[in-house]
């Protein structure tokens, strides 16, 4: 009799004890994790892709980025939002300019596509974001003044309003 | 092996879950992220394209029309319609003096304190990085400038946080 009762109560005994796991390490963990987090985070919520071979600009500006069509500008290539429009190393450098050397072709009707496209939502969607008229400017920092004039010109003349150009701010 | 009640809840308190190897893959985890990841903060600087108004100027208001031409030899700065060189910033150990122009711009934004644009036209080949450094010394004001005051829409006298933060390439066509 006391042999079956001790039996039927065994499962029972171990259930009231507490089990405790030493979570020490595991909160240094989280608060290494919290502080990389919040040392990296970005408030303007945008997302700017620098490509490989693109070295940005130091500067003191402390304007945080805004939304805009991303052109990323490196010594030999050009991308708009992701996608590359000029290879200098592929393209021949004739078909590339027009307007006596001033306009970049590729770059000038990606962008006015691009435009197009935003402008054709905004007119069959109600609340689609409005065109900003805003670019934001990934530039290598080698790249001379005529070049990036060339780019100013390009941009202004697909129907872009403001460069921003994207810079590094101080650490 | 028949074992009695007492030695069995012995072995059950002894049990703890082994937390080690996977905190370590934890650990290892954090510091390949701590390592590939980059600190640098990005910003931007903002520059309108510059349009051509037919409107007239108004006959009170003497735009001062700040522009600033690179050259070779330095920074030249003009002002007025039609412009006027009033300074030339010459190149310091054959670096562009920005430290210099930035100084006298602040000279000029005390006397012009409601001015905010500046036109930059850079005339020779500069790189990207001295045209940034340019352009920070023309649009930012610095904690250790003299402090500023211009008038606000109810005349109270506040302080100007910015030099000529509206910048303007005047040159983009040619």
């Amino acid at each position: 009799m006391r042999t079956t009762r001790f039996i039927r109560k065994r499962g029972r005994r171990g259930a009231g004890r507490n089990f405790e796991i030493d979570i020490t390490s595991l909160l240094d963990i989280l608060v290494i994790l919290v502080v990389f987090l919040l040392k990296s985070y970005n408030s303007s919520g945008i997302v700017m892709n620098v490509p490989k071979g693109v070295e940005l600009p130091m500067s003191q500006s402390q304007t945080l980025n805004t939304s805009g069509t991303i052109v990323q500008v490196s010594p030999t290539k050009i991308w708009v939002e992701n996608k590359i429009v000029v290879d200098s190393e592929k393209d021949r450098k004739g078909t590339i300019y027009s307007e006596k050397g001033r306009l970049i072709t590729p770059l000038f009707d990606e962008l006015v596509s691009i435009k197009n496209s935003i402008t054709q939502l905004e007119k069959s969607t109600h609340g689609a974001k409005k065109f900003s008229g805003k670019i934001n400017l990934i530039v290598d920092k080698t790249i001379k003044y005529s070049y990036v004039k060339k780019l100013m010109y390009s941009c202004a003349e697909a129907g872009y309003r403001t460069y921003n150009f994207v810079v590094l701010g101080p650490e | 092996m028949y074992k009695t009640p007492s030695s069995r809840r012995k072995k059950r308190n002894d049990t703890k879950l082994n937390l080690a190897p996977v905190l370590d893959a934890i650990f290892i985890f954090i510091f390949f992220l701590l390592m590939s990841a980059s600190f640098s903060k990005i910003y931007e600087i903002a520059s309108d394209v510059p349009m051509v108004s037919n409107s007239e100027p108004p006959k009170n208001h003497k735009p001062l029309a700040l522009t600033i031409k690179v050259y070779e030899k330095g920074f030249y700065v003009y002002t007025g319609v039609p412009s006027q060189r009033i300074k030339i910033i010459p190149k310091q150990e054959a670096k562009y003096d920005t430290e210099g122009l930035h100084k006298f711009l602040v000279e000029i934004k005390k006397k012009n304190t409601k001015e905010n644009s500046a036109i930059l036209e850079p005339v020779i080949d500069i790189t990207y990085e001295e045209l940034v450094l340019l352009m920070d010394s023309v649009r930012m004001l610095r904690p250790t400038d003299d402090d500023i005051y211009g008038k606000d829409k109810e005349g109270i006298d506040v302080r100007i946080k910015e030099l000529f933060s509206e910048i303007v390439f005047g040159n983009i066509q040619s």
